[in-house]
Parts: C-alpha cells; structure tokens; sequence
C-alpha cells in the first residue's frame, strides 16, 4: 500500500458479502414500495367527488396519486418506509462505527472462520465512504416519501439496489468514480498544495 | 401497482442491473489506444524516472476500493519483466493531475511506452491477462521500430 498513513486493513470479501445482504434488503424494500401506496393511484375517490358538470376536477382527481392524499403517519407506516428506515439505519451503523456493523460482525464471526485467510487486505475508508453514499440515497428517498412524492421511495431504493448488486455480483464499485467526479468539483478532498 | 406487476418491475430491474455490471466488466478489459501525442513528464508525478521499457501508469484516490487489487496485479506484473515500471499516483488531493489525464475514474491504468508516451488506456480494473496482453504489444512495438 502506497499510503503510509492508511488504517489497519480489512477482509476485502467482508464488504461484498454485507453488499449481498443489503442488495436483499433492498429488493425487498423495493418490492414493498412498488405494491404499496408509493405508486397506487388514487381512482376510487374519483367516483365519490365526481361531478358531472366539473370535467376538469374530476380528471384532476381521478388521475391523481393515492400517497399525497394519505397523512405523514400513513405514509410513515408504509411497510416498504419501514424497511428502508431499517436499511438506513443500518448504513448510518456502518458509517459511524464499521468494526461493530451486524453484517461485518456477522461474516468475522460466522463467515470468515470458514474460509481460507486473505491473501490481501483492503483499505476500510472506500467501504465506508460507500456506505455514506447507501446512506444519502436511501434518506433521500425517505424524505420525499415522507413529503409525500409518489415513486421516489421505489426509485431510490431500486438506485442502491444496483449499486449494492453490482459490488456484491461484480465487485464493481460505483462510489470510487463518483468519488472522482466529487472531487473534480471540489465537494470532497483538498486540492493540490502547490 | 398489483403484485404480479410489481414482480415484472423488478425482474426488470434485476436484468438492467445484470446488463450494466457485464457491460462495465466487458469495457474494463478492453483497451483503448491513444494517439501517441502526449509524453508523460515523470517529475510532475512525483517520480524520478520512468521505466526502461515501459511503464504502468496507475491513478487510485482513498476511497477506492479496488484500487489495492490493481495496484498487486500491476506491481508484480511489472516484478516478473525488466525495465517495466509501476507507478501509482493518488489522485485524492491531486485534482489537476486527474483533470490533465481526464480521469473520471479510479483506477485508470495507462501504458506508457520506453519513451513516455501514453500507449493505452484501461478504465476501471482490467484483468491480469489483458494487461499483459496489451504490454507486450507495446514493448513490442517499441523494440521493432
């Protein structure tokens, strides 16, 4: 390693195999918000404020979205918000405190006794900073769920889905480019000390 | 959105996924040829020389992860060849070295032939075997010409 003042390496296996878990989750979140009321139409009341000399209300309402109409607590009691809120939670753990995370503790604990010993160990900081990037995704779309924009819950949690799959599957880590692009527009990182 | 919906959105979502992860696979294994226009001053990178042959270009930054795994390959690829060089230049607190390079992401591995010139150019994490594919192409050329 080139860096001599980088942090004790880890098991690079460790943070695909919690990937694999949070890429689970996070299709489950996303099955939940796409047949929950994230994406439900609101038709039925239609019917009830329909008035025939009111066209122009009536396709208003009729073509509307279910999740606006619902109060925040409803929103909130969405099963797929829950289980992103979960999932959320989980990233925050992993930001705040890496070694004690449940899926990091779960694979040292149950996983790597199993296993031949790594050959090579991995920088922690990367994971982590991917964590941070789960952790703003999801949040985002928790928010405006909460705000009440329809699909923006199914949508986030299917953005970090892909991105977790593909560092599970393909050992494709999305958050080193973005972290470039960041950097290259000066939101993270200090610059050249010429 | 009904359930049997519901499963179509996400069997798409699983093979959008799995399509994007094979095409960014296949693109990290393929290298990309440059104009052999730019010759790479080895000071400006905080190095003293460069190789003999030639050298391995690498860009990482902190926060990659698979910067490690390419910075081995590359090391002991260039630890079974003479006169092969492997260079790895962070990028973390060197924008202006990432936007003289257009490196939009880490790693990016250049070839820089005997000369310094870039030669070739991988994004992403190439395969062992590509990269010593594409050296030797390289030194190859160098020594013909």
């Amino acid at each position: 390693m080139p860096e001599s003042h980088a942090p004790k390496g880890i098991d690079p296996r460790g943070p695909r195999f919690a990937a694999s878990i949070t890429a689970v989750l996070l299709l489950i979140a996303t099955f939940l918000a796409l047949v929950g009321p994230s994406t439900a139409r609101a038709a039925t009341l239609g019917w009830f404020t329909y008035q025939p000399l009111d066209d122009s209300s009536f396709a208003f309402v009729a073509d509307s979205w279910l999740l606006p109409q619902l109060s925040v607590a409803q929103r909130a009691s969405d099963p797929a918000f829950v289980v992103t809120l979960v999932i959320a939670l989980l990233f925050l753990w992993s930001v705040l405190s890496p070694r004690t995370a449940p899926w990091g503790a779960l694979y040292r604990r149950a996983v790597a006794p199993r296993l031949a010993p790594p050959t090579d160990l991995e920088d922690p900081r990367p994971p982590r900073f991917a964590q941070g990037v789960g952790l703003a995704v999801t949040s985002i779309g928790l928010v405006l769920h909460l705000l009440g924009l329809p699909w923006a819950l199914p949508i986030a949690t299917a953005m970090a889905f892909a991105a977790a799959f593909l560092n599970a599957v393909f050992s494709l880590c999305l958050g080193c480019q973005l972290y470039l692009l960041l950097q290259r527009a000066g939101l993270v990182g200090r610059p050249a000390a010429v | 959105m009904n359930l049997f919906a519901g499963a179509l959105v996400l069997a798409a979502l699983l093979a959008v996924t799995v399509g994007v992860g094979l095409a960014l696979r296949w693109q990290q294994n393929r290298p990309r040829r440059l104009n052999p226009t730019e010759v790479v001053d080895p000071q400006r990178l905080g190095a003293e020389s460069l190789g003999e042959n030639a050298t391995l270009l690498q860009f990482s930054t902190e926060m990659c992860g698979r910067c490690p795994g390419v910075h081995r390959t590359l090391g002991s690829i260039a630890g079974d060849r003479d006169g092969v060089m492997h260079l790895d230049v962070d990028l973390t607190h060197r924008p202006d070295i990432a936007k003289h390079f257009h490196v939009l992401q880490t790693p990016t591995t250049l070839i820089l032939d005997r000369d310094g010139v870039v030669q070739t150019r991988f994004g992403g994490t190439p395969s062992r075997s590509a990269v010593e594919l594409e050296l030797a192409r390289v030194t190859a050329e160098a020594g013909g010409a």
